[in-house]
């Protein structure tokens, strides 16, 4: 059960996304990922992306615009 | 995340964010609105010609001479151009949302590729929209639903120009 | 937001990086701020008022603008951009469902003030369709040209018009130094326009308005809800096999 934590903190759009998927493709089933964003968008694209694709998430507000999206991969 | 159950009214009402589907209804209302009652859609880069023009007058280049410009700039009133005032409203309208929200945060730059970026990008879209009269509101949102053909030309000219600068922005600016 | 206070995930305890008493007091802070900078619209716009017999109007439906950009994360660049570079369409779909529903209210606008009802649709005399209430402007090479390059520009920017200034509002920087550009961009813009405008091969004048022509409202009508329709439908399709291969 591996955690990997990502950090996208000032990244613009639609960064924080490819780059989520680009690592969730190289983990493992049952291991976690935690995205740290302070995008508006990205607090709504990843999650929405993550659960479309069937994966188990949760979004943390951590501070005022800042958000730790985390996703455990399920398949 | 548990404090924010200690103020459901805050956080139903002015913090929780809207779904994409309510957006597009009030964007699509309001704008409808904005026509009907002043009989200007709505527009945002209009205005950046003007302003472009009277920094350059300021800095002593009389740009009003241009063709470009033919003497708009000496009529110019920022209160009475709707574009100016729609667009800074919206500055406003998006520091209030966060502000309200508890969401404000200054996001500075990460590296010299934002800057390129934004010095790059803002250069495209200025010149793309003056050239296409417009920009993905005065010639695709105000455009389109209008009934008019220019408005379906830009929105596949910028879905192909976008397809184009994900590839950039992959190579280049990730 | 999960509606669990506990985490369902498993994962090593995350140290909070501010205390809830911190977060309180910044919490205070920024509701106080936007509660005056309320208060300043409402005078700025007394303000506008007098410089504009509508400005009031114009001030507050741009405030609402940038409020309802922001508080749905609405990204017209996301809609164009997402299909082909995340393999998501739901701002895509967003965006047509505005559209749409703009257009029926153009539909209402237009044939109000062309003396049209749906029992003459057919048989009219439009007007001269730039007089008519949206942006009916000349469509040609100048359209793809420009439309192209815009593109491209707001995918790299990160925001297109619009979002560039919601973004701005949002405190990203990189926005900041984009609209100084994009004013730029749009200064170099007005020169060249009047370039393209003396070549007819760059530059096509003539408004183009569908229902003049595709030969009345009855064929607009069908070409313009039944291409949105087809594109949404598209779209659905698009997102749904994307989102399901993963």
């Amino acid at each position: 059960m591996a955690e990997q934590t990502l950090d996208c903190l000032g990244e613009a759009c639609p960064v924080p996304l490819v780059k989520t998927q680009k690592a969730l493709e190289k983990m493992a089933v049952g291991d976690v990922l935690i995205v740290d964003i302070d995008h508006s968008c990205a607090m709504k694209n990843v999650p929405d992306w993550a659960r479309s694709a069937g994966h188990n998430v949760e979004i943390e507000e951590v501070g005022e615009g800042e958000w730790n999206i985390i996703i455990e991969k399920t398949k | 995340m548990g404090e924010n159950k200690k103020y459901p009214f805050h956080e139903t009402f002015l913090k929780k964010e809207w779904s994409y589907s309510t957006g597009a209804v009030l964007l699509a209302i309001l704008a409808l609105a904005l026509v009907t009652v002043t009989g200007s859609a709505w527009g945002v880069t209009g205005a950046f010609v003007m302003w472009g023009g009277k920094f350059l007058q300021l800095v002593g280049i009389n740009a009003d001479t241009w063709k470009g410009f033919n003497g708009a700039l000496a009529k110019y009133n920022f209160w009475k151009d709707q574009p100016a005032i729609t667009d800074t409203g919206i500055v406003v309208g998006a520091l209030i949302s966060v502000l309200l929200a508890a969401q404000f945060k200054i996001k500075k730059i990460k590296s010299s590729k934002n800057v390129w970026a934004a010095i790059l990008g803002g250069l495209c879209m200025g010149i793309g929209a003056r050239l296409a009269l417009g920009c993905n509101i005065g010639s695709f949102f105000s455009a389109l639903p209008a009934f008019s053909l220019h408005g379906w030309l830009f929105w596949i000219s910028i879905f192909s120009g976008a397809a184009v600068g994900s590839q950039l922005l992959k190579k280049y600016f990730m | 937001m999960s509606d669990s206070t506990a985490s369902t995930i498993r994962r090593t305890s995350s140290k909070p990086k501010e205390t809830p008493e911190q977060r309180a007091r910044k919490r205070k802070k920024q509701l106080t701020a936007g509660t005056i900078l309320v208060v300043l619209v409402i005078l700025l716009g007394l303000f506008i008022q007098t410089q504009n017999p509508k400005g009031a109007f114009i001030w507050i439906i741009g405030i609402a603008l940038g409020y309802t950009l922001q508080r749905s994360r609405f990204c017209f660049t996301a809609a164009m951009r997402d299909p082909v570079l995340t393999g998501g369409t739901d701002l895509t779909k967003a965006v047509i469902m505005a559209i749409a529903l703009s257009s029926l209210g153009y539909m209402a606008l237009q044939m109000k003030l062309t003396g049209l009802s749906l029992e003459n649709l057919g048989s009219e005399t439009l007007l001269d369709a730039s007089k008519l209430p949206g942006n009916i402007r000349a469509a040609g090479v100048q359209t793809i040209i420009g439309g192209f390059i815009f593109g491209i520009g707001a995918v790299i920017a990160g925001g297109c018009a619009s979002g560039t200034l919601m973004r701005m509002g949002e405190g990203f920087m990189q926005q900041w130094i984009a609209i100084i550009f994009f004013v730029a961009g749009s200064v170099i813009g007005a020169v060249l326009l009047p370039i393209f405008q003396a070549s007819p091969i760059l530059y096509q004048k003539a408004p183009i308005y569908l229902p003049q022509l595709l030969g009345g409202w009855v064929p607009a009508i069908i070409v313009q809800f039944g291409l949105l329709f087809a594109i949404y439908v598209l779209a659905d399709w698009y997102g749904k096999k994307k989102s399901g291969e993963l």
